[in-house]
């Protein structure tokens, strides 16, 4: 059993911090080995989503309780719904919070009528309009690039003859793959984009072979945003990663259209 | 202060994917000027295979509004980092799997916690599969099923998902996780 205190500092005798999200330190202990580790909050920095920083946090370390003196309720939400309790209202030094917590004397608040139990949280006319305007968002920025790909796709069908699009395809299986899965990792975005290019170029007869790896290394494989993953996951993880998807990418293809072609003869 | 830069940083890269989004549109449209000034009839060929493309997507893209509008009533950030496993074994790389397809927004969104989780201990063939996952998009299908059927789309979902186990396998033994 491991219990989260909010801390200003990094020992037991440290205050217990007002509010969970942003407090400097989370101090995690486990009540039944007694041992106990002090972590910097990473949402201590109180950026935009450094909550949920602080979430990810708590629940990587597999945390069971949160005691705070207070949890906003977006955190507190995500928390019990990811089966971590909160317990709010907490004062005085980390080691005073464990002992109340061992003895049973904390209350569980009852500020909201959510917990991991209520399977009709989604019904609350809050939680929908968020999903309806994080969908309405998400779609609005998807929707201008594949407006874009459309208006581009209109043009490729006006002035390139299908025969020319084909004729850049061997007819060789392996090759037309490889030549698609060359393009789908060059080219990135929303994967909507590869299935509308993807789907118009089969009409203009580019073998579904090229069509399939081009759908899979659009978003398996991602030169643009190398630098990126090389950042964030260091330049050898990038690297092979990207390398190990684009040969995956090849098998993958040319299994789906033989298997196809044998179940739809 | 390291915090307030990084907060700038996030902002410009926000400003930065709006330009980007409105020059690759910009850029289209100003080629169908120039090109209605040149050869109005092919420009006017190309806006009605834009418009036929546009048409059949219609019914497709309102069955994606609702899916994401599920998937975002029903999962969370949170949760999908409850299934994101730090387990390098079978399971580990399923949930792995899991959490990939059930995730949605750009896939850069998603590093800082890949790189959290790795920093605390998850293994690169989990995270590998995450990654590779995001290629199932669930509330995309309506449009690939409807450029490439179902059948298709069944074999191209259950062979990513596959192959992303030996992705998973393959990261491990390169890492020796």
């Amino acid at each position: 059993m491991k219990v989260a205190i909010s801390a200003e500092d990094t020992t037991l005798g440290a205050p217990v911090s007002r509010r969970f999200g942003v407090s400097p330190y989370l101090i995690i202990v486990d009540l039944d080995t007694g041992e106990w580790e002090a972590v910097r909050n990473p949402g201590s920095s109180g950026k935009r989503g450094a909550g949920v920083e602080a979430i990810v946090l708590v629940i990587s370390k597999g945390v069971n309780a949160v005691v705070t003196g207070y949890c906003s309720p977006p955190i507190r939400k995500h928390l019990e719904s990811n089966g971590v309790d909160v317990f709010t209202g907490l004062s005085g030094t980390v080691e005073d919070a464990v002992g109340i917590y061992r003895k049973g004397e904390i209350q569980k608040k009852q500020e909201f009528e959510s917990n991991a139990l209520d399977r009709w949280s989604f019904l609350r006319a809050g939680t929908i309009t968020n999903a309806f305007k994080s969908s309405g968002n998400q779609f609005a920025t998807m929707l201008p690039i594949l407006f874009s790909v459309v208006l581009l796709m209109g043009l490729v069908n006006a002035l390139v003859p299908g025969e020319l699009l084909a004729s850049l395809f061997s007819g060789s299986a392996l090759f037309d793959t490889l030549w698609g899965a060359c393009l789908g990792s060059i080219l990135a975005g929303n994967p909507v984009n590869s299935y509308v290019i993807g789907g118009e170029l089969l009409k203009q007869g580019v073998s579904l072979f090229a069509v399939t790896a081009l759908i899979i290394t659009w978003v398996t494989v991602g030169l643009v945003q190398l630098p990126a993953e090389m950042a964030a996951l260091g330049r050898r993880f990038a690297l092979v990663r990207n390398a190990v998807c684009f040969i995956l990418a090849v098998p993958i293809a040319l299994m789906t259209v033989v298997i196809l072609n044998v179940v739809t003869g | 202060m390291s915090s307030m830069t990084r907060g700038i940083g996030q902002e410009t890269k926000g400003r930065r994917s709006l330009k980007r989004i409105g020059l690759s549109l910009g850029s289209v449209v100003v080629f169908y000027g120039a090109m209605y000034t040149l050869a109005p009839d092919t420009a006017l060929t190309a806006l009605k295979a834009s418009a036929k493309i546009s048409l059949a997507l219609c019914l497709p893209l309102s069955l994606v509004f609702s899916v994401m509008f599920l998937l975002n009533l029903f999962v969370r950030p949170a949760q999908i980092a409850g299934v994101f496993s730090r387990n390098t074994g079978m399971k580990g790389m399923l949930l792995s799997a899991a959490a990939g397809i059930i995730s949605m927004g750009p896939i850069f969104a998603w590093y800082p916690l890949m790189k959290k989780m790795r920093e605390e201990g998850a293994g690169e063939g989990p995270i590998a599969v995450f990654l590779y996952n995001r290629a199932v998009k669930p509330f995309l299908l309506p449009v690939m099923i409807a450029y490439f059927g179902w059948t298709y789309v069944a074999l191209v979902t259950i062979l990513t998902i596959l192959g992303s186990i030996v992705l998973g396998y393959s990261m491990n033994a390169v890492s020796g996780d």
